[in-house]
């Protein structure tokens, strides 16, 4: 089964035609990615390497059933192609741009929210299955299927956390990036339901990092869920005040320090992963079979 | 991006807010020139980007020229935490009977706009929130495009408040939540919102915090923007990477923020210490990467430096040519690890191999960062 990405996933590519979308696109359709169109305004009737492209994402909907998009628009355009596919029923939306106003992601979660569509993103490197396909830019070739559900912040360090995971002989059921920025689509708590119902899925790897209060909201839902989770949180070594990259990764007055967070989610009862490499270690001690 | 308490002010004057009269100063002439405009006196605030500067001697009060001197020669060129403070606002003095706390912040633990507000003013919020949590009114605002005055007023009324007070303070909250609305804010927060003897309402102070993502839509706000001091984050800011300066002698390049900061956290659990923190975003050019590298190797400070890519927007071959072209001015042999995965790996392996530069071609930033440990030590050894 997997979470959100599989194998009835039929997704449209918003902003598919400049030079990084087209790439992303045949990347993303290299993999098995069931893309069945494009859709950028004023790009109607064209094509991206043979997929239709066009204007309005109601004609994707309507000539295509599509389900779910992936956005590669640029960061002032993304509220509107966001709310445009919400509005045209797509109930899965992943949102890859950084630099979105903050003010249009509250309006774009407010939407989904309304809709019940699941909104990843934005600033986020998307959704992966593997072997079932990819909606968003992590590399495909690093990736192996298995039975351990990822959640994660950060991109880069959810392709290095999976590649742990992997390279002990384990797999990835779903990985799903968050988003780095202060307000995202999709609250960690709402993606580890998913798990926690997922057939596929036997533990969730959650890798979090300083800033803001997800993770600890989070640890309500662990301490019910049956499925263990194991967490690794990144910023150990950040100064306090200054934003790392991440918008959403700043210690402000002694609150989003990795201790804090770790206390809360080790009470409610997930285990910790001092560094990300000890994260396979800690799950083949869990009580479960791990392929 | 924070604003100036001055800069905070206009914005709360275009929205139609009040605010003591005042001007901004630079120099002991220009405030001897704007004091005469105060026959009663003024108030002498630094302008820095820091809270508790009352505490340390950055806000004064003047009643006369000779006052006025010893203020702007103790204040104009003080530290405050940091910062070096270069201008000041000079204001009227006002008369005080109330200070009310009042702000809108974003929440990101639910995606909704806080309203706070208190009757006990004048203290941070973090000290009214422990000494007198009773009287910290918040409100969950969910959709702020859709609030309207009475519900502000409605709200308010649980403080205690009635009568023109309550009306005009609900008449402040109402223009303060507009100009949060209407220039991308994260935070506006006036405290004190005083209640002058003649019962109106002025902002004393203005901290703001205006989103950067937005500052495209704001071109008067972008003006204001201050450089940054250190001279390697004004470089970094002109390659177009993000860059925090450290105090170690490891210099960190990573293709994402998670693994920058993942690999800082390698390096003290090996009780070394980064010399910076470097994310290229999703931007990677061959020049990006090169520019990234002189950066690093001009600072004085870097011994080692870590290459952490992954490519899965970034294009890994442009990646592994900027690295040799920036490494081709090592002067000081600084030595380099580089650990570099995703599309094109084999591809950018073999440009880096051939220029016989050492790579790591696992997931493990650990192995990474021993392996560049380990190099620094042999070159001191030589």
């Amino acid at each position: 089964m997997s979470i959100y990405l599989n194998k009835s996933t039929r997704a449209i590519i918003q902003g598919g035609t400049g030079k990084i979308g087209r790439v992303q696109a045949k990347w993303m359709r290299e993999c098995g990615t069931n893309l069945v169109a494009g859709v950028t305004p004023g790009k109607g009737k064209t094509d991206i390497d043979g997929l239709p492209v066009y204007d309005c994402v109601f004609e994707a909907v309507e000539k295509h059933e599509a389900n779910a998009a992936v956005l590669f628009t640029p960061a002032h355009f993304t509220k509107e192609a966001v709310l445009e596919s919400i509005d045209a029923g797509i109930k899965l939306v992943v949102a890859i741009p950084e630099h979105v106003p903050i003010h249009d992601t509250m309006e774009m979660r407010r939407a989904a929210k309304a809709k019940g569509a699941v909104l990843l993103g934005p600033n986020c490197p998307g959704i992966i299955t593997p072997e079932v396909g990819k909606l968003g830019i992590m590399p495909a070739n690093l990736f192996k299927a298995g039975r351990i559900g990822l959640i994660s912040r950060s991109g880069t360090l959810s392709y290095e956390a999976a590649g742990h995971v992997i390279m002990e002989g384990m797999g990835i059921s779903t990985l799903i990036g968050i988003g780095g920025d202060p307000v995202i689509g999709t609250d960690i708590e709402t993606i580890l339901e998913e798990f926690e119902k997922d057939l596929e899925t036997d533990a969730v790897v959650l890798v979090g990092e300083i800033g803001g209060s997800a993770e600890e909201q989070a640890a309500h839902f662990i301490s019910r869920m049956k499925k263990p989770v194991v967490v690794y949180i990144a910023g150990k070594s950040a100064p306090e005040g200054r934003t790392l990259g991440h918008a959403g990764a700043i210690i402000r007055k002694g609150t989003g320090a990795v201790n804090s967070k770790i206390q809360v989610l080790s009470k409610a009862g997930a285990r910790i992963a001092p560094a990300i490499s000890d994260i396979p270690s800690i799950l083949k001690t869990l009580s479960i079979i791990c392929q | 991006m924070n604003l100036l308490e001055y800069q905070g002010k206009k914005l709360f004057k275009e929205s139609g807010i009040d605010v003591p009269n005042g001007e901004v100063v630079r120099s002991e002439e220009e405030a001897q020139k704007v004091f005469k405009k105060f026959p009663a006196g003024s108030a002498v605030k630094a302008q820095v980007h820091a809270g508790g500067r009352g505490k340390i001697g950055g806000v004064r009060l003047s009643r006369n020229e000779q006052e006025l001197t010893v203020a702007v020669k103790t204040i104009l060129g003080m530290e405050i935490k940091g910062q070096v403070v270069k201008e000041i606002l000079l204001e009227e003095i006002i008369k005080i009977e109330k200070e009310f706390y009042m702000s809108f912040l974003v929440n990101s633990r639910n995606g909704n706009i806080s309203f706070i507000f208190s009757t006990d003013g004048g203290m941070d919020i973090e000290e009214i929130a422990v000494k007198k949590p009773e009287k910290l009114f918040q409100w969950q605002i969910s959709d702020i495009s859709s609030v309207r005055e009475y519900e502000i007023r409605n709200f308010l009324r649980n403080t205690g408040l009635y009568g023109n007070l309550l009306v005009e303070t609900a008449s402040v909250a109402y223009k303060l939540c507009c100009c949060f609305q209407k220039n991308d804010l994260i935070l506006a927060e006036i405290n004190p919102l005083v209640v002058t003897d003649n019962g109106n309402l002025m902002a004393a102070d203005a901290k703001i915090e205006v989103d950067d993502n937005a500052l495209y839509r704001h071109s008067e706000i972008q003006s204001l923007q201050q450089e940054a001091e250190d001279v390697f984050e004004r470089q970094a800011k002109a390659i177009g990477i993000s860059y925090v300066q450290m105090t170690g002698d490891v210099g960190i390049i990573a293709s994402g923020a998670g693994l920058a900061m993942n690999s800082m956290d390698v390096l003290q659990s090996r009780g070394k210490k980064a010399a910076n923190f470097l994310e290229t975003g999703g931007g990677i050019t061959a020049d990006l990467i090169a520019d990234s590298v002189e950066l690093l190797l001009s600072n004085p400070s870097v011994n080692g430096i870590l290459v952490n890519l992954y490519g899965g927007v970034n294009p890994m071959v442009e990646a592994a040519k900027g690295v040799i072209r920036g490494i081709s001015n090592n002067m000081k042999n600084v030595a380099v690890v580089v650990k570099l995965l995703g599309n094109q790996q084999e591809a950018a392996w073999s440009i880096l191999e051939e220029a016989g530069i050492t790579i790591v071609k696992t997931v493990s930033t650990e192995k990474a960062v021993d392996l560049l440990l380990e190099k620094m030590e042999g070159r001191k050894a030589e």
